[in-house]
């Protein structure tokens, strides 16, 4: 640490300690009513800008031990919150006014309770309500649509498949950056690593976060970047996602009980053509690889009489209706000095794709001890254990394709177990990959066992100042199993990836995170109207990754799917450490509640830089000013506030990049003879951090006494010095080099808008909307690598999608080959749209293959609206949410056109003049025939268009992938109290809900919202993905 | 407690943490990986990886190009000559150069001679490869990670780095002094016999000087001042015998086998030994392939995809007992037979007929022994099956009418799977007997170079050259 950063966090203390006043700590207890005086249950009475709080019991009542000077805080969903400052009063009742309620305490950095208002950026919150309304067991899915500046990803609708999650857009050039939040729970951060080793990333396994029991959850708190995430440093670079479990409260213990089961269908199939079947150049043929270059249905039954009357829609005949079940069980309770709640829960989900599983078991412990008056600590511990076969979606749609639809899919097995395949080949046996054999017999089954604990623990020695420890782990160990089997018998068919002998694979992951956490809070008044905070605090992560993968190929015995049963046995083994260090500091003035000014510091110290440069320091300023407390604002605000701030985040990057080394060779050893190899990968010993500044600018308003607000923020945040892993020609002796440099801008819009139209007792309605635009740029990029590699998708003849970063052009953006324009600039990295198309001498359009932009795999725009309708005991609410402006590569319309499935290749009979110019400028007038071999004026075509020069263009395969859907509709009822009088049952709630209801989108393919992965490289690129579904959920709650 | 405490012990502890902090945080070496590499590993991984790269050469483009294999499948792309991307083919000859170009650095650093003797004959054979497929390639200014960008080298200055690298090889290995040792088992070409690589060297050099047959330079007699110091037989020359699993052409059989098609034989190969082409059965065939059902032999038409239409459904294919597709038949990076028909194609060259004929009789003989006796055959009966080929196959052979067409043909069958025909095709135009154009070709000939990976063409673009499959390399004329 360089002297001066030691100093500047050394003044934050002294200025705490120059202010002191001291105040005597008490207890204070009260009720808290509703406006008809009947007590609330589990109102949050939080001591503002600590942690420590309670909540309500049975009836309404509350005790708190708290400082004189304190001001509490009461929320409670629907209501409008109350402060109070306690001074000498020792029963505090309060009557909360039912309400829209804007005047929320959220959960900042580090856990601190912090009323929305004294704020200078903007947070978003979610209830357990809005978690559990949506019915996503990911609850990186549950955060879709309702959080401005969030975009979430699926994968589709997998069972357990990972999601991805990115805040204010994309800030990293390094293609394997893990772009996406901190997640941090009850103060412990855990990994929401996607580890896709072992074969895990063809088969979408899940991000971590997944683990998390979603009906565990109380809040989840967004925190957006820059000076909101400040405090966590680094690994919130990205953001950071604060969860707050469930916590017992005090009172007699309850038991509750929750029952949902769904049921889901694929929510859209791709259009394919139904006229032509098996064969090549128009010609039957029932063994052919070729699925629908044949003849016409009529034609071929006059040659096979066994020949089906239709075809089959196999795209539609290989998915399957799936299902889903979640059990949990709670227990809570306590008294005044210990509270504790226990759950536990199981969920099962088997996906529309065949085979495809998941099972996730959760039991959670958290509990409290207030020992006295200055001594608290508390702590939970989660047990999950999750996992399932996860089918290779990719795979299973890619070899749909080839398979032609004269045969049923669902006809994928023999009697003597060999596969069923789609080519006849005499005697007797039927090859050519079945999608559904495949899955059937290559699994991949990955079985995660974690555990998350943490510690606190709370001294006050004087009133004004709380010291927390906090200690927390994260462990988990995965063991992943991939295998296929061996042909049934000698020469039996069998599926492709089994591999000609079948094979096993295993691969034994554990992953240690540990986090020790010391911080200390001082609350004082400086006199008149000012107030101060001064926190100050030193965290440490020690992170430690081992991995051992031992493939075994060629099994003895077919089916024995057992390390011992392979002939060739291969081992390797990784072990990763990392470790981070940081100090940090905060102080915040509020100047009549109004006025609040917060500082922040930090340096940290990361492992995985050079010694000379991990340590680095970096500031935040943000101010929030009430303008509506301080001034007689015009009449039309019921409420105005302005915020503003920067920040600074210094960024490390992955460890061991600093190096260049060898390692074993593939392969080896072989007969005791071990191969070394180059990495490759050229490490960097001179790193340095990268840094993001960002600054903000928001603005709350609310109008007509509260029941309309807005809220605006806009944001700018520039990364710069960036670590990159750039691929680089393999003539250099690596793949990739690691460089510093380059620098990327993201700068945005978010906008909240909550009004509530009606409210009264018995019915209200609240409508809610988010929208973001996020703008992103590459600022520049190493000095002669033109541009960086983050990805690409297969497609034929040379007309791969690939994504790259280009400086001056925005992330996201896809390249590919088009079909030539008459008369555009060369250099220009668009296509020329106003020019007419190129056609050759052949008369077909030509390819263009110098790489143009083709589309954006980032949304212009998202958003998404809510209606939530209370009458009675009757809750519904619906989402509608949507995406504009993005554009996807798909896949499977590229495999479309070369295998003739797509419905526009029906015009392949044809001959045809296409509209568009010669070199020599003069009008095509050419006539060709677009089918395979020799066409109706003699000349030979070959493979045909659709084959020789279609395909080849990506532009063909570009599609718009905006859609706006209904992604959610819930309706729950709960039971009216007279009901169960005289039953044990205390509340009792029945609750449908239906996901995906609707979905409006110009793309061809499936759900466009799946992309391939979650990884950075697979944005933009779909059409084998898994597909998106529709489901269907009932819910039963009953509360004891 | 009094604050000032509370500080002083914040302060304090915080002073204490910083001295223990930087070794608590140097731990950001590796593991899992050496800084130095042992010279024995590189070249256990180059010598293994040079013969693999052999393989892949060929299984990626050459077999098909030049008619060895066919695709099942119609209008297969290698088959009918679309574009595509041989990335990993390219990354494999880079990785193996990489590792050479270090093991010479380090070797050269450590004065172990053997070591970087070796290494600079198999970077010679890992360079022609490149050349001979793709013409101009980076090469002086590759593997030191010094550049993003490498420029590309001309193909024809790249050749005279080939046979420089030779001669080097040749100083290095003669000047070596047994200090440090080499293990002989991680060489897996010559087992660390250093005479052996002498030889090897002068076969090599034979061949890459035989390939500017069609330039200025050619200079028949030096081809045959290299051969006379080369191999005098078949147990001489150059191959990997030793595999991690098997012969990856023996790999193509086991997963044609579980019908994961693969090692298809083409009709120019099985109709060129089956007496279709030429009227005389090669006694070569039985051991290389296997009859289809109905007893014949029977290859697949490049770009038709499988024969018939489903009722006769038996081919021609790479077998598991075949003698360059067994579990352990040796990969070649240069074989005695390669060597014998590159003589008599110089000697023809250098019109010394008689050279010519013993070379090719040599050649042709040693063959038919090599892949007979693989499999068990007797040598007396080789022998005899050889001499019987040689009459019924050529009644009139002398030293006077022994032509260059009779040197392709044979080559062809006994070099049966090497990249080396590749360049001999494109040498001799494709004149082979019966050669014709696949079926559904998108192109009116055979591609006559590679086109660049996608992984210059996307990393290195403005280095890279704008070329045609038909465009020629520099020897090609």
């Amino acid at each position: 640490m360089k002297p001066s950063n030691l100093k500047v966090l050394l003044v934050f203390l002294l200025i705490g300690a120059g202010a002191i006043c001291l105040h005597a700590q008490k207890s204070v207890s009260g009720t808290v009513t509703d406006e008809d005086g009947e007590a609330l249950i589990g109102v949050n009475v939080l001591v503002a800008g600590t942690t420590s709080g309670t909540i309500t019991d049975n009836d309404g009542n509350y005790v708190l031990t708290v400082p004189e000077r304190a001001t509490l805080i009461f929320s409670y969903t629907g209501f409008e919150s109350v402060e109070r400052v306690v001074g000498s009063a020792t029963v505090i009742d309060v009557s909360l006014q039912f309400g829209t309620s804007l005047d929320e305490v959220v959960v900042t950095a580090l856990g601190i309770s912090r009323e929305r208002k004294a704020l200078g950026y903007a947070v978003e919150e979610l209830d357990a309500e809005q978690i559990a309304r949506v019915q996503q067991p990911n609850l990186v899915n549950a955060l879709q649509g309702q959080v401005a500046g969030v975009q979430v990803s699926s994968a589709g609708g997998g069972p357990g498949q990972a999601a991805r999650i990115i805040i204010r857009g994309v800030n990293s050039l390094d293609p394997g950056a893990n772009n996406q939040p901190l997640f941090v729970v009850d103060g412990i951060p855990i990994t929401n690593e996607t580890l896709t080793v072992g074969g895990g990333g063809a088969r979408n396994v899940s991000n971590r976060a997944a683990d998390i029991n979603p009906n565990d959850i109380e809040s989840m708190t967004v925190l957006k970047g820059g000076a909101a995430t400040a405090l966590y440093g680094l690994r919130a670079a990205n953001g950071a996602i604060i969860i707050t479990t469930k916590q017992g409260e005090a009172g007699q213990v309850r038991v509750n009980f929750e029952t949902t089961y769904g049921t889901e269908e694929v929510n859209k199939f791709p259009e394919t053509q139904r006229v032509y079947t098996q064969g090549f150049g128009g010609n039957y043929d029932p063994g052919s690889f070729w699925s629908t270059w044949g003849p016409t249905v009529d034609e071929a039954r006059q040659i096979d009489p066994d020949h089906p009357e239709t075809i089959f829609n196999n795209f539609e005949n290989a998915y399957t209706t799936g299902n889903q079940t979640r059990n949990s069980l709670s227990i809570s309770g306590g008294t005044e000095q210990a509270q504790f709640r226990a759950s536990i829960s199981h969920f099962d989900h088997e996906g529309v794709l065949p085979f495809s599983t998941y099972e996730n078991t959760s039991f959670r412990f958290n509990g409290n001890l207030v020992a006295n008056e200055k001594f608290s600590f508390g702590g939970g511990v989660n047990y999950v254990r999750s996992g399932g076969n996860r089918v290779n979606a990719d795979r299973f749609n890619e070899r749909l394709v080839y398979w032609a639809p004269r045969v049923d899919v669902n006809n994928f097995i023999d009697e003597d177990g060999a596969m069923s395949g789609y080519r006849d080949r005499p005697p007797g046996f039927f090859v050519g990959n079945n999608p559904i054999y495949g899955e059937l017999t290559n699994k991949f089954v990955d079985d995660v066992d974690r555990f998350i604990g943490n510690l606190k623990f709370s001294y006050s020695p004087f009133d004004f100042l709380t010291l927390n420890y906090v200690v927390g782990i994260d462990q988990y160990s995965d063991f992943r199993h991939n295998y296929g089997q061996g042909p049934v018998y000698p020469g039996a068919p069998n599926f492709e990836n089994n591999g000609a002998r079948g094979f096993n694979n295993e691969t034994r992951i554990r992953r240690r995170d540990i986090t020790s956490n010391l911080s200390g809070v001082a609350n004082f008044s400086l006199g008149g109207d000012f107030d101060l905070q001064v926190l100050a605090g030193f965290d440490v992560f020690d992170s430690e990754y081992d991995r051992v993968t031992t493939t075994g190929d060629e099994l003895d015995i077919f089916n024995l799917f057992s390390l011992n049963n392979a002939a060739i046995i291969r081992t390797s083994s990784f072990d990763q450490m990392y470790r981070l260090m940081g100090l940090y500091g905060d102080i915040s003035i509020a100047y009549k509640n109004a006025i609040y000014l917060s500082i922040t510091g930090r340096n940290d110290w990361s492992s995985a830089l050079p010694a000379a440069n991990r340590s680095f320091f970096y500031p935040s300023v943000s101010l929030g000013a009430v303008i509506s407390d301080l001034t007689d604002v015009s009449s039309v605000f019921s409420y105005l506030k302005l915020r503003a701030s920067y920040a600074g985040i210094g960024k490390d990057t992955d460890p061991y990049r600093t190096s260049v080394v060898y390692g074993n060779a593939s392969g080896f050893p072989i007969e005791s003879v071990t191969g070394w190899t180059r990495d490759n990968q050229q490490g960097a010993q001179d790193l340095k951090p990268e840094r993001t500044n960002t600054i903000e600018f928001g603005a709350d308003m609310r109008f007509f006494n509260n029941r309309f607000g807005i809220d605006v923020t806009y944001y700018n945040a520039k990364s710069v010095d960036q670590i990159i892993p750039v691929p680089v020609s393999n003539a250099t002796g690596y793949t990739t080099f690691i460089l510093n440099a380059g620098s990327m801008r993201n700068s945005g819009v978010e906008l909240v808008m909550r009004g509530t139209p009606v409210q009264t007792p018995n019915f209200s309605w609240d409508v809610s909307l988010n929208y973001t635009r996020n703008v992103n740029e590459v600022l520049d990029i190493f000095e002669g690598v033109e541009d960086i590699f983050l990805g690409s998708s297969f497609g034929y003849a040379g007309s791969s999608a690939s994504l790259r970063l280009v400086e001056g052009q925005p992330y996201g953006n896809i390249y590919g080959r088009s079909f030539a324009r008459f008369g555009a600039d060369p250099e220009s990295l668009f296509i020329d749209e106003s020019a007419p198309l190129l056609i050759g001498e052949d008369g077909f359009p030509v390819v263009e293959t110098n790489q143009k932009i083709l589309g954006n795999s980032q949304p212009r725009w998202f958003g998404a609206i809510t209606n939530t309708i209370r009458y009675k005991s009757f809750s519904f609410s619906f989402m509608f949410d949507t995406r504009q402006g993005v554009q996807k590569y798909n896949q499977q319309g590229n495999f479309f056109a070369a295998f003739g499935t797509a419905p526009y290749t029906l015009n392949r009979n044809e001959t045809i003049v296409f509209e568009g110019v010669l070199a020599d400028g003069t009008p095509n007038t050419q006539a060709v025939w677009l089918g395979q071999g020799e066409g109706p004026d003699g000349r030979d075509y070959g493979a045909g268009y659709y084959r020789n020069r279609f395909r080849g263009s990506t532009e063909n395969f570009i599609e718009e992938a905006d859609w706006i859907r209904l992604r959610n509709v819930s309706l729950s009822y709960e039971l009216p109290a007279a009901l169960l009088q005289n039953v044990f049952i205390q509340r009792a709630s029945i609750t449908l809900t239906g996901n995906n209801l609707w979905l409006d989108t110009p793309y061809s393919g499936f759900d466009p919202e799946g992309n391939r992965g979650n990884q950075n490289g697979d944005d933009g690129f779909g059409g084998f993905t898994y597909p998106g579904v529709r489901s269907f959920f009932a819910t039963l709650n009953v509360s004891f | 407690m009094q604050l000032k405490n509370i500080i002083a012990i914040l302060v304090a502890g915080s002073l204490l943490l910083f001295t223990a902090c930087d070794e608590y945080l140097d731990i950001n070496e590796n593991p899992n990986v050496a800084t130095q590499p042992p010279l024995d590993g590189l070249l256990a991984s180059t010598s293994y990886q040079t013969g693999l790269n052999n393989f892949r050469v060929s299984n990626s483009f050459g077999a098909f190009w030049v008619q060895y294999l066919a695709s099942p499948n119609e209008s297969s792309t290698t088959d009918i000559y679309l574009e595509a991307d041989y990335s990993g083919t390219w990354g494999s000859l880079y990785n193996t150069m990489t590792d050479l170009f270090d093991l010479i650095r380090f070797g050269e650093e450590r004065e172990a001679e053997a070591h970087v003797g070796i290494a600079k004959v198999l970077m010679a054979v890992n360079l022609a490869l490149v050349v001979d497929n793709w013409n101009d390639a980076p090469y002086t200014d590759a593997f030191t990670g010094s550049t993003l960008t490498p420029v590309y080298d001309n193909g024809e200055q790249l050749y005279d780095v080939i046979l420089n690298l030779l001669g080097e090889a040749e100083a290095a290995l003669a000047s070596d002094d047994a200090s440090p040792s080499l293990n002989g088992p991680s060489d897996f070409v010559h087992g660390g016999d250093l005479v052996a690589w002498g030889r090897t060297i002068e076969a090599l050099r034979a061949r890459y000087l035989n390939h500017l047959s069609e330039t200025g330079a050619y200079a028949p007699a030096e081809v045959l001042n290299a051969i006379d110091n080369a191999y005098t037989g078949v147990s001489q020359a150059a191959a990997i015998t030793t595999f991690e699993v098997r012969n990856p052409w023996a790999q193509q059989a086991v997963n044609n086998d579980a019908l994961l098609l693969a090692g298809w034989l083409s009709d120019q190969f099985v109709d060129a030994l089956n007496g279709t082409t030429y009227g005389v059965f090669d006694p070569r065939l039985p051991f290389l392939t296997d009859t289809t059902d109905t007893g014949d032999y029977r290859g697949t038409r490049n770009g038709a995809g499988r024969v018939g239409d489903g009722t006769m459904a038996f081919e021609s294919y790479l077998e598991t007992d075949g003698s360059f597709s067994s579990e352990d038949s040796p990969l070649y990076l240069m074989s005695y037979q390669e060597l014998k028909f590159v003589e008599a194609e110089a000697a023809l060259a250098a019109t010394q007929p008689d050279r010519a004929l013993t070379a090719f009789t040599e050649g042709v003989t040693s063959s038919i022994i090599e892949i007979q006796t693989f499999a068990g055959v007797s040598q007396e009966v080789a022998e005899m099956a050889a001499a019987d080929y040689l009459s019924a196959a050529y009644p009139d052979l002398s030293a006077a009418n022994l032509t260059l067409d009779d040197v392709f043909r044979e080559k062809y069958v006994a070099n049966f799977l090497s990249p080396e025909t590749y360049v001999d095709a494109r040498r001799y135009d494709f004149g082979y007997t019966g050669f014709e154009l696949a079926a559904n070709a998108a192109q009116g000939s055979v591609p006559t170079r590679v086109q660049y990976p996608n992984t210059e063409l996307d990393r290195n673009g403005r280095n890279t050259p704008d070329v045609l499959l038909t465009d020629l390399v520099f020897w090609d004329q």
